[in-house]
C-alpha cells in the first residue's frame, strides 16, 4: 500500500512545483516544530536532567552520573509506589475486562431498552476523573453516603474507613479506576461484538454447537483485536492516572496510594528535585513501554494463531 | 490520569496500532457505526425466532430485567450525583438513594451565585481552552497528516513512528521541562502556554494517527486530478482533502475535545494556582473545603459535567463511531 501511495507523486516531476506555491510545508513544519518543542524535547530534557541534581531553587546543577537511576532503586517510598501501582494495574486490568466484556455481551441487543443501557453504561467515560473521584469520595469518605446508608440500614454500628486505611484506600482506587475503565471496555467489546457476522453465529448453530461452544470457538477469536485495544489502552491509561488518586486520597493514608506517576509530580513540584523526578520519569516511561508493547506483542501473536 | 484519558490513549493506541498494522477502512468504520445504532440486521434472525415461543420470550423478559439491574447497580453512582444535586444535605443524608423529592434547585442557585463565580469562570476558561485548542489543533494535524502521507515510505515511516511516541508518553514524564520551557520563554501560568502544549503534545499524535489512517481510504485519483488540473497543495489539502476527512474531524474534534475539557494535570501545573482555574482544576481547589456540604458539592459538579455528558448524549453515534474507526481491526 505504500508504494501505491509514493508512486503517483514520482509522476509528477519537478515541473509543477512552481504551480504549486507555497504549499502545504509551512503548516507541517509547524505542527512538527510545536509537537517537537512540547514533546521530543521534553523527553530529550528529561533524560538530560535525570543525570544531573538540577533544582530550582539552586543557581547551578551539575552532572552526577547515574546518581539518581541508583537512588531509584533504593527509594522506598519508589519502589513502595511501584507495588502500588502494579496491584491497581493487574486489578483494573482484569476486572475491566471482565465486566466489560460481560456488560458488552448482556447489552448486545438491538431494542430501545438495550440501547439505552448502553448509553448509561458508557457515561462514566466522558465524566472528568476529578468529577468521577469526587462523586466517589462523597460516597466512601469517613462520613460518607455507603457508611450514612450502612448504619441507616443498620448494617454497621461504626464508620467503616474505606479510604483512611492503606489496604481499603488501595482497594477503594482499585474499584473506582475499575468503574471508570469498564465503561471503556464495554465500548470496545461492544463495537467488536457488532462486527462478528451473524453468519458464523448461523453457522455455528446449525453445526449444532451450544451456547459455551459459540462463545469460545465464533466470539471470542473475532473479538481478539477488541481484547488487544482494550487491554493495552487500559494498562497506559491506568500507568498516568493522577486526578482520581489527587481527589480521593490524595496518596494517603501514609503514601499509601501513590501510584509511580503521582510519586513523579510529587518529587518534581513538590521537593523541586528535578534530576531525581527525570529519573523517575525516565523510568516511567521505560515501564510504559515495556507494558504496552509486551502485551501488545503477546496479545496480538494470540490474534495471528487464531 | 481519568476516563477521559482512558479514551484518549485508547482511541490514540487503537489507531496507532491500526496505521501500524492494517488498513482500517473507511466503509468498514461506517458499517460498524451503523450496527452500534442499530443492530437488527444482525439480531434480526434471532428476534424472529424468539417470536416463536413463550418459553423464549420468558427468557428475553428474564435477560432484560438482569440487565436493568446490573446497569442500575453500575450507574448509581451518577445516580447518586445526579439526584443529590437536587437534594437538601438533610434530604442527602437521611436517604442518600431516595428520589429529589420534595425537589429543589438551592444547590444550583448557591453554586451560580458563589462569590468568586467558579462555575461560570471555570466553564468559561473552559470552553476558551478547549475550542482555541481544536481550532489550531485540527487543521495543523490535518495538514501534517496530509503532507505525511505524502512523502516516501521510508520518511513517512518515521515520522509515524515519531509521532506514535507521543500515544504512550504518560503526561507527568513531559511535564516538568514544559513548565520549565514556557517559563523560558514568557508563557509560564498562562492560557497561551497551556494551549500551546495542548497542541504540540499528546493530543497531536491521536489527531494525526486518526488522519493519516483516513486518508488510506481517500481514492488518490481525486487528489491525482486536482493536481493535474494544476491545483496547488495547500488548495487540494483545504478544499479537497478537508472535506473528504470531515468524519475524521469529528472524530479528532469529539476526543479532543472531551480531553481537553476534562484534562487535570496540565491545567493544575502550567497555569497553576494564583491564575484563572478551568472547570476542572477549579473545581478541585475549591470543593476540598466542600467535603460534608454535599448538597453544594453535587450542585457544582452537576453544571460542571452537564456539558460534557449532553456532549456525548448528542455525538454518541460519532463517539462510538470515532473510537471504532482506527480500532475496527486492530
Amino acid at each position: 500500500m505504500s508504494t501505491q501511495l509514493a508512486a503517483p507523486r514520482r509522476t509528477g516531476g519537478p515541473l509543477r512545483l512552481g504551480r504549486r506555491g507555497i504549499g502545504l510545508a509551512p503548516l507541517a513544519w509547524i505542527a512538527i516544530a510545536l509537537y517537537v518543542a512540547f514533546l521530543i524535547y521534553p523527553i530529550i530534557q528529561s533524560v538530560i536532567t535525570s543525570f544531573t541534581d538540577r533544582n530550582p531553587l539552586k543557581p547551578a546543577s551539575s552532572f552526577v552520573g547515574f546518581a539518581n537511576y541508583l537512588e531509584l532503586f533504593q527509594d522506598q517510598r519508589l519502589l513502595r509506589s511501584l507495588g502500588f501501582t502494579l496491584v491497581v494495574v493487574v486489578f483494573v486490568t482484569i476486572v475491566a475486562n471482565a465486566f466489560g466484556l460481560m456488560f458488552a455481551m448482556l447489552l448486545n441487543r438491538s431494542t430501545l431498552n438495550y440501547r439505552a443501557m448502553r448509553t448509561l453504561v458508557f457515561i462514566p467515560q466522558v465524566l472528568s476523573g476529578v468529577i468521577v473521584a469526587f462523586i466517589w469520595r462523597s460516597i466512601l469518605t469517613q462520613n460518607g453516603l455507603l457508611n450514612v446508608t450502612l448504619q441507616n440500614l443498620g448494617l454497621t454500628d461504626a464508620a467503616v474507613s474505606w479510604i483512611g486505611t492503606p489496604e481499603l484506600a488501595t482497594l477503594s482506587i482499585c474499584v473506582v479506576v475499575s468503574w471508570m475503565t469498564i465503561a471503556f471496555s464495554t465500548v470496545v467489546y461492544t463495537a467488536s461484538l457488532q462486527s462478528v457476522p451473524a453468519e458464523l453465529y448461523e453457522a455455528a448453530r446449525v453445526d449444532g454447537a451450544g451456547a459455551f461452544s459459540r462463545f469460545r470457538n465464533v466470539t471470542f477469536p473475532m473479538i481478539a483485536p477488541g481484547v488487544t485495544i482494550s487491554v493495552t489502552l487500559g494498562l497506559i491509561t491506568t500507568l498516568k492516572l493522577y486526578d482520581v488518586i489527587a481527589v480521593l486520597t490524595g496518596g494517603g493514608p501514609a503514601n499509601s496510594t501513590k501510584s509511580v506517576a503521582f510519586y513523579l509530580i510529587d518529587v518534581a513540584f513538590t521537593s523541586n528535585r528535578f534530576g531525581y523526578a527525570s529519573a523517575i520519569a525516565i523510568f516511567l516511561l521505560g515501564l510504559t513501554a515495556v507494558i504496552a508493547y509486551g502485551t501488545t506483542g503477546l496479545l496480538r501473536r494470540r490474534e495471528a494463531h487464531l | 490520569m481519568s476516563t477521559e484519558t482512558t479514551v484518549a490513549s485508547a482511541a490514540s493506541a487503537a489507531s496507532a496500532a491500526s496505521a501500524a498494522s492494517t488498513d482500517p477502512s473507511a466503509s468498514e468504520a461506517t458499517v460498524i457505526a451503523r450496527t452500534f445504532e442499530d443492530p437488527a440486521p444482525t439480531r434480526g434472525v434471532r428476534a424472529v425466532g424468539a417470536r416463536g415461543s413463550a418459553r423464549r420470550r420468558a427468557r428475553n423478559g428474564g435477560r432484560l430485567l438482569a440487565a436493568w439491574l446490573v446497569t442500575l447497580a453500575f450507574v448509581l453512582p451518577i445516580y447518586l450525583a445526579l439526584s443529590s444535586a437536587f437534594k437538601s444535605q438533610e434530604q442527602i443524608l437521611a436517604n442518600p438513594l431516595g428520589l429529589p423529592a420534595p425537589f429543589t434547585l438551592d444547590n444550583i442557585v448557591t453554586a451560580l451565585d458563589r462569590p468568586d463565580h467558579l462555575v461560570q469562570a471555570g466553564l468559561l476558561n473552559s470552553v476558551v481552552v478547549t475550542l482555541l485548542t481544536l481550532v489550531l489543533l485540527i487543521p495543523l494535524a490535518s495538514a501534517v497528516s496530509f503532507w505525511i502521507s505524502e512523502r516516501t515510505p521510508v520518511l513517512r515511516g518515521i515520522l509515524l513512528a515519531v509521532f506514535a511516541l507521543g500515544l504512550m508518553v504518560p503526561p507527568q514524564v513531559v511535564l516538568q521541562p514544559i513548565v520549565s520551557l514556557l517559563h523560558a520563554v514568557g508563557l509560564q501560568n498562562s492560557y497561551p502556554g497551556l494551549i500551546l502544549s495542548n497542541i504540540g503534545g499528546g493530543y497531536m499524535s491521536f489527531a494525526v494517527f486518526v488522519y493519516v489512517g483516513f486518508l488510506r481510504t481517500v481514492p488518490r485519483e481525486v487528489i491525482e486530478a486536482a493536481r493535474v488540473d494544476g491545483a496547488g497543495e495547500l488548495r487540494i489539502w483545504w478544499t479537497i482533502v478537508m472535506p473528504l476527512v470531515r468524519p475524521a474531524t469529528a472524530t479528532v474534534g469529539i476526543f479532543l475535545g472531551l480531553w481537553v475539557w476534562n484534562d487535570f494535570l496540565n491545567p493544575l501545573f502550567i497555569l497553576g494556582p494564583l491564575q484563572g482555574q478551568t472547570i476542572t482544576t477549579g473545581i478541585y481547589q475549591s470543593l476540598g473545603t466542600y467535603s460534608t456540604d454535599y448538597g453544594q458539592l453535587f450542585g457544582i459538579m452537576f453544571l460542571a459535567a452537564i456539558i460534557p455528558v449532553v456532549g456525548y448524549l448528542v455525538t454518541q453515534r460519532e463517539f462510538i463511531h470515532g473510537l471504532m474507526s482506527g480500532a475496527s481491526k486492530g
